[in-house]
């Protein structure tokens, strides 16, 4: 990987002002996870409760039916399920938490008065009224049940997701770049050691020259010397 | 936008559910449930005007692994389970996954 990079300084400030920007990414992006893993432990406290009155619910409404099966017969129980007219309806509202939608559930028509329900008073026992409040306390349990979990089906993914890009940021990308920069680093001191080399190369070279020529202009003075003292 | 409940289940399950007014439901006797109970839960699923699914949590035995990955997975409509107890089951998988801790251990104390 290091080396598709190439070798210049610009290159090197370009990476560091990378490694600077994807460190700040990652520490925003731990924070989210921290933070939406706290939303969470709260949501969860609240989904075991809500979990638990729905299985008691469940089971008291369960009880209540199979009563009224007992007593009126499954077909009488099944003609008044038949006959029902109101119909519960729910209606969703978008809540925001740490930029994760989840939604709101209102419920109405749950809880029906004995005249709402349809199946008539004469025809039916007590019995079956029992059994329909106990599942219309049910229904309100499943949708308190259906808020809860929606909304940490919807945390869980948003950790999961937050959690993949922290770890692909700390695991891959960052050290990748390090690795980048520490290349280029190096690379550029080698450079500039060949160059100082050069330098000195060409230093000893000029010298070299210098004094050659020094030493030969002084050889040829000495030569002008002894001509001019031949005279 | 209002929305249903609806019920999948057998005719026991879901006529508690109709007495208390749920219009939307499916029954699928025991017997017919490997067959058919994998189509029911779909077509209820992508019914627009259900919001919440409920279900009976034994009869996710009987759906195909892809039914059942996206019943659990599915937020609209989401389905609730009944009948499973508190650690229902792939809920707790998912907390395993993307926290790192059972969160849901039943042995602990309180967390």
């Amino acid at each position: 990987m290091a080396e598709d990079v190439k070798p210049t300084r610009k290159n090197l400030m370009e990476i560091e002002d990378r490694i600077e920007f994807s460190e700040r990414g990652h520490d925003t992006l731990e924070q989210k996870r921290d933070g939406l893993i706290m939303e969470f432990m709260d949501i969860l406290d609240q989904a075991q409760e809500v979990r638990s009155g729905l299985e008691s619910d469940y089971r008291e409404a369960q009880r209540a039916i199979d009563m009224a099966r007992a007593m009126e017969g499954d077909v009488a129980v099944r003609g008044a399920a038949s006959a029902l007219k109101e119909h519960p309806e729910i209606s969703t509202r978008a809540n925001n938490i740490m930029g994760v939608v989840v939604p709101q559930i209102e419920s109405t028509k749950v809880q029906k008065d004995l005249d709402e329900r349809g199946y008539g008073v004469l025809g039916t026992s007590a019995r079956i009224d029992e059994a329909a409040d106990a599942y219309e306390q049910l229904l309100d349990s499943i949708v308190l049940a259906a808020e809860v979990e929606t909304a940490m089906k919807k945390l869980l993914d948003e950790i999961e997701k937050t959690k993949r890009r922290v770890n692909a940021l700390e695991f891959k990308l960052l050290p990748e770049l390090r690795e980048n920069q520490e290349y280029i680093e190096q690379k550029l001191e080698e450079q500039e050691r060949e160059e100082i080399f050069r330098m000195k190369k060409i230093k000893d070279k000029k010298e070299a020259e210098e004094a050659e020529d020094e030493a030969a202009e002084t050889h040829s003075e000495e030569t002008e010397e002894t001509v001019t003292a031949d005279d | 936008m209002t929305q249903e409940i609806a019920v999948v289940g057998s005719p026991e399950f879901t006529t508690g559910f109709r007495l208390a007014g749920v219009r939307e439901f499916a029954e699928i006797p025991d017997e017919e449930k490997p067959d058919r109970l994998d189509a029911a839960v779909e077509e209820t699923m992508t019914n627009d005007d259900v919001g919440i699914v409920v279900m009976h949590e034994d009869d996710l035995e009987y759906l195909s692994r892809e039914v059942r990955q996206r019943v659990e997975r599915s937020v609209e409509p989401v389905v609730v389970t009944l009948g499973g107890g508190a650690g229902s089951g792939n809920l707790r998988e998912q907390i395993k996954r993307a926290i790192g801790i059972d969160l849901m251990d039943d042995d602990q104390p309180d967390s």
